[in-house]
């Protein structure tokens, strides 16, 4: 209901806006503090204010409120606020049977989807103690793999675009489209994979495929190169990054941070070789780590990674063993009551699964742990003390996906 | 699987088990009460023995007939995952100590297993809802909270028609949460 304020003319008058209560814009919740830490937060000290960052907002990667406690342009504090895009996945696949699961897990974070199918198919395994085909490991490897350098140069471009760039999301996008093609004709699907099963994955390697995968390998180097080239090498961009965010080690370890962003502070923890899975025991490449744990080392590890992902590739397809590529099971599946836990390495950091069977053809619980969601609440701790615009390159260098984050 | 993981295990924790140390594929699993959590988690972390420094995950867990809290922990000292499984919460008033104080990151997931089961982590400054609205007065992951049914779904498309995936009107309370015993 608009009330008209009789020292103006009209109620169209634009001065109206200013008198009335901001209404859903208002970032102070409308009611009492539920704990200790959010009476802290939403009570003003002198010249403070609250402002509202999202749920639309272009650089939060999706749809998330950020309540910042600013004094002057100064961040003092920040909230995030999430569930935006909450669909109670886990809930969903309790009342799934075991294959929907996949399908059901596979928006979770849809820029790397091929790493949210994969513990879940890697924990049903294990619960139905099947072996997979070796060929069907090597698939799973190298299409990943594909995945990860999708994910990490639409990252460098989400990277350069939240700091005002333009130009390196038009480049990172060339590389990008380019795999999502070639896995779409390995798949069907440009960004929502739906491809490993319990078992092995879903279809052969293709012609097609092959074809796309072979012509892209031959230029992947020098390309990707020279698209680094674009930020590596501009300084405003650099000095912007170092030392911004700086986070040490210890704190990203009890912050729970694995992926790039614990192995940009110094530490070589990668599930890939400290926990091996599938057949990376029999690939080499290297763990790239950084010391300073700043956004700039966030963003080279991921250049890094993406150099030692094109190795693995190369191998996979040196090595690439013949036979099937599904594990014989039947239909319906109902593993003994057990509990199971799997994890990979994704673009991101640790994805991991926890599923527990009770004989029947639906899971009775299934937890889907997400490196988004951990890393996002590390956002609390990097930006005070920061400007705004830094918010913004603090929550890109950290690369949550907003769909993994609120499941 | 772990054998000298599993009788250090034992050897440490012997009396504070409450059941036996389980151990398949890559995993070992042990299972505490609810009180020694603190006690057992700062060993884990802080002894060089075990030197479990990463909280890998942090779930609930409503087996219909109690509340768990299920912590997984990697260290470089053993090639398995531990599962450790704080069992025995009540369903009406589920409590365990939070783990905020050595893995501040667990503060999140805390929030989460709160929001779904309505876990009370003893000790976690901000123990509020995460995903479902502040109003919001159910917890949705319980076995007690029903799905609507679907009509979208069918019969053959993993929905069990013969029995309902949702409470009917004249169902006794509890009758048909699913329950595991595991």
């Amino acid at each position: 209901m608009t009330t008209t304020n009789p020292r103006y003319a009209s109620a169209d008058d634009p001065r109206v806006m200013l008198d009335e209560q901001a209404g859903v814009f208002e970032p102070v919740p409308p009611y009492p503090p539920r704990t200790e830490r959010e009476a802290e937060f939403y009570t003003l000290r002198d010249g403070e204010m609250f402002i509202n960052m999202g749920p639309q907002h272009p650089s939060t990667h999706g749809v998330l409120r950020v309540v910042l406690k600013l004094d002057g342009e100064k961040v003092v504090d920040l909230d995030p606020v999430l569930g935006y895009l909450h669909r109670g996945v886990e809930k969903l696949c309790e009342n799934a049977d075991y294959h929907q699961v996949i399908s059901q897990v596979d928006p979770l974070e849809y820029v790397s989807s091929l790493y949210c199918e994969w513990p879940p198919v890697m924990a049903f395994e294990k619960l139905l103690d099947v072996e997979v085909p070796r060929r069907a490991e090597y698939i799973r490897v190298l299409s990943s793999e594909l995945n990860r350098i999708a994910s990490h140069a639409l990252f460098m471009g989400w990277m350069a675009l939240d700091l005002g760039g333009l130009t390196p999301i038009l480049w990172s996008f060339i590389e990008r489209d380019e795999i999502v093609e070639m896995l779409a004709s390995l798949t069907g699907q440009r960004m929502l994979f739906n491809y490993f099963r319990i078992g092995g994955v879903n279809g052969d390697l293709n012609h097609e495929f092959m074809s796309r995968l072979g012509d892209w390998m031959s230029r992947a180097t020098t390309q990707i190169e020279a698209n680094l080239g674009v930020l590596n090498e501009n300084e405003i961009f650099v000095r912007r990054m170092r030392g911004l965010g700086r986070i040490d080690t210890a704190t990203a370890l009890r912050m729970c941070m694995t992926g790039p962003n614990l192995r940009a502070t110094g530490v070589p923890f990668d599930v890939r070789r400290a926990h091996p899975y599938s057949v990376f025991p029999e690939l080499d490449f290297d763990i790239p780590t950084r010391d300073e744990g700043d956004c700039l080392a966030r963003y080279l590890i991921r250049i890094d990674e993406i150099r030692q992902s094109i190795r693995i590739i190369d191998q996979c397809l040196h090595q690439m063993p013949d036979g099937p590529v599904m594990a014989k099971l039947p239909r319906l599946l109902r593993p003994r009551p057990g509990r199971a836990y799997a994890a990979v390495e994704g673009p991101r950091g640790q994805y991991a699964a926890y599923a527990i069977s009770d004989g029947t053809d639906q899971p009775f619980r299934m937890r889907i742990h997400d490196p988004s969601f951990i890393h996002l609440q590390s956002v609390g701790l990097l930006t005070p003390g920061n400007l705004i615009a830094d918010t913004m390159a603090v929550m890109a260098s950290l690369d949550p996906i907003m769909g993994g984050v609120d499941k | 699987m772990d054998p000298l993981l599993r009788r250090r295990l034992e050897a440490r924790f012997g009396e504070r088990l409450t059941g036996p140390v389980r151990q398949r594929h890559d995993e070992t699993e042990i299972r505490i009460g609810p009180g020694d959590v603190t006690d057992t988690m700062r060993a884990l972390y802080d002894e060089p023995e075990f030197g479990f420094e990463l909280l890998a995950d942090l779930a609930g867990v409503d087996t219909g007939m109690e509340m768990q809290v299920v912590y997984h922990l990697w260290s470089s000292t053993t090639p398995d995952w531990l599962r450790v499984i704080a069992g025995g919460l009540s369903r009406e008033d589920p409590r365990v100590p939070s783990v905020t104080f050595l893995w501040k990151g667990a503060e999140w997931m805390e929030r989460e297993a709160y929001d779904m089961f309505g876990i009370t982590f003893e000790g976690n400054r901000d123990l509020r809802r995460i995903y479902m609205p502040p109003d919001y007065q159910s917890f949705p992951l319980r076995k007690d909270f029903y799905l609507a049914d679907d009509s979208a779904r069918s019969p053959g498309g993993g929905v069990r028609h013969m029995e309902q995936t949702h409470a009917p009107r004249n169902a006794k309370p509890g009758a048909l949460i699913r329950r595991s015993s595991s």
